[in-house]
């Protein structure tokens, strides 16, 4: 990532990139579960199926917001691979969460203020973590620049090897899989916060979603440094983890996941910040 | 490109019971599962109405969830198709006639796919599902006008009376 044609053709092509690995992601899932699963290109035809459909919104500030949250959250993965901030990325990143929490709670749908509800729960168990790892990566290495990481010649995996377990046990929150997917809960709350939108503005929720994906990808990828084949790995593993995870597991309530967050990821995640500190 | 031609590569399901005995809606939950798996047609089942094509209803519509059934049409965004899976949703089934119940779904919204059987078969329900995504395609924007309003009016003793099911059945003026 030395010139910066890579990254912003990554920026440019981002959703396409999250929208196929979306739709690899259902078919491993499928295969998990010995069916055959959708094609590969499903996400792309559900994309322009839902631009073909009548347009019908519960009210204009609704609509914005949701598509506000498309744009904050690919305005906060342009900054991750550009090098930036990594603080800035994160409150980006929890920017774009919160225009998704006023969406849903601007409706009158109680299911909408139910999901609202719970992703603020999931934004309370995994942005102190995301914090307390990007801390832990300018104790290493002296900057807060994602650039910096990227520069790297040693990867941060072995300097902070707690810091990405602690990441591994958030990514489930941040990506609502199960059995931390209380957020989106669809035999639940079919949704939550997103469920009041239809047509061309699921759209904009729909494919922040894909956009999520790179973004914790890239997370992944940062603890490899410059070390592109073992990013590559990483990012790898954590996808197949991330599956098996979510095909094998039930969901627990949001007071298990606070629970379970905020004393094994929290504490991992500050020992690993003790230790960078101390050497 | 038309978009048109992308209705049938996604469709998304919603399901509805209206008050049936839930044998049907096995059969269309054994349709997603590892044997049928009708995700390879890019279905979902989304229980959002909001977000779905497909209103595939089960069971005789009861007094209770008829009004649910009408709103959960009108909150599907257009182009929509309504499937009834089963002889209840069709017909009323063993339910027609009884004093909870109003009978088949096409009494309330309009239906473009019948799937008969009691209960349905899964290959039953997806060949109903891939005949209504034939209907999905042609499909217009005309269809965003209201019903009702294109009607002709119905005439004084040309219908079946549907509530008193035991009366003579006259024949129809045609």
């Amino acid at each position: 990532m030395n010139n910066v044609l890579l990254p912003v053709l990554l920026i440019i092509l981002a959703p396409f990139i999250g929208g196929l690995v979306y739709g690899f992601e259902r078919i491993v899932k499928a295969r998990m579960q010995r069916r055959v699963g959708p094609p590969l290109l499903q996400p792309f035809y559900d994309f322009l199926k839902l631009a073909d459909k009548r347009r019908m919104m519960v009210h204009s500030a609704h609509a914005f917001l949701g598509i506000m949250h498309f744009v904050s959250l690919w305005f906060a993965l342009a900054v991750l691979l550009l090098g930036g901030d990594l603080i800035l990325v994160v409150f980006l990143h929890l920017l774009s969460s919160s225009l998704m929490i006023l969406a849903g709670y601007s409706t009158r749908s109680i299911f909408s203020h139910l999901g609202a509800n719970r992703t603020a729960m999931t934004l309370l168990a995994y942005e102190p973590v995301l914090i307390l790892i990007a801390v832990s990566m300018y104790l290493v290495t002296g900057s807060f620049d994602a650039s910096s990481v990227y520069k790297m010649s040693e990867p941060l995996l072995y300097k902070m090897p707690l810091a990405f377990v602690a990441l591994l046990l958030i990514l489930p929150i941040k990506l609502k899989k199960s059995p931390f997917d209380i957020a989106e809960a669809h035999q639940e709350i079919t949704g939550g916060a997103e469920i009041e939108f239809s047509g061309i503005f699921y759209e904009a929720v729909y494919t922040s979603k894909w956009l999520d994906y790179v973004f914790c990808y890239t997370l992944v990828f940062l603890f490899a440094g410059s070390n592109i084949l073992l990013g590559a790995a990483l990012v790898v593993f954590t996808f197949f983890y991330l599956n098996a995870l979510d095909n094998s597991s039930a969901r627990v309530n949001y007071r298990q996941m606070l629970r379970f967050s905020l004393t094994v990821a929290f504490s991992l995640a500050f020992i690993n910040l003790l230790i960078n500190s101390l050497t | 490109m038309n978009l048109a031609s992308f209705r049938k590569k996604s469709p998304w399901i919603l399901h509805y019971n209206a008050g049936g005995c839930n044998g049907c809606d096995i059969e269309i939950l054994a349709c997603l599962g590892p044997k049928y798996d009708i995700e390879r047609f890019g279905m979902i089942n989304t229980g959002n109405p909001k977000q779905s094509d497909i209103l595939l209803v089960t069971g005789p519509v009861t007094k209770r969830s008829r009004e649910r059934l009408v709103e959960i049409y009108a909150q599907m965004p257009e182009p929509k198709v309504v499937i009834s899976c089963g002889a209840c949703a069709s017909t009323g089934g063993v339910f027609r006639g009884m004093y909870n119940c109003e009978g088949g779904v096409d009494q309330f919204i309009p239906v473009d796919v019948y799937v008969c059987g009691c209960g349905t078969r899964p290959e039953q329900i997806i060949d109903g599902v891939v005949q209504a995504l034939a209907i999905l395609e042609t499909k217009t924007k005309e269809i965003e006008k209201s019903v009702k309003l294109n009607k002709e009016v119905v005439k004084e003793g040309t219908q079946i009376n549907r509530r008193n099911i035991a009366d003579e059945i006259k024949p129809l003026v045609t």
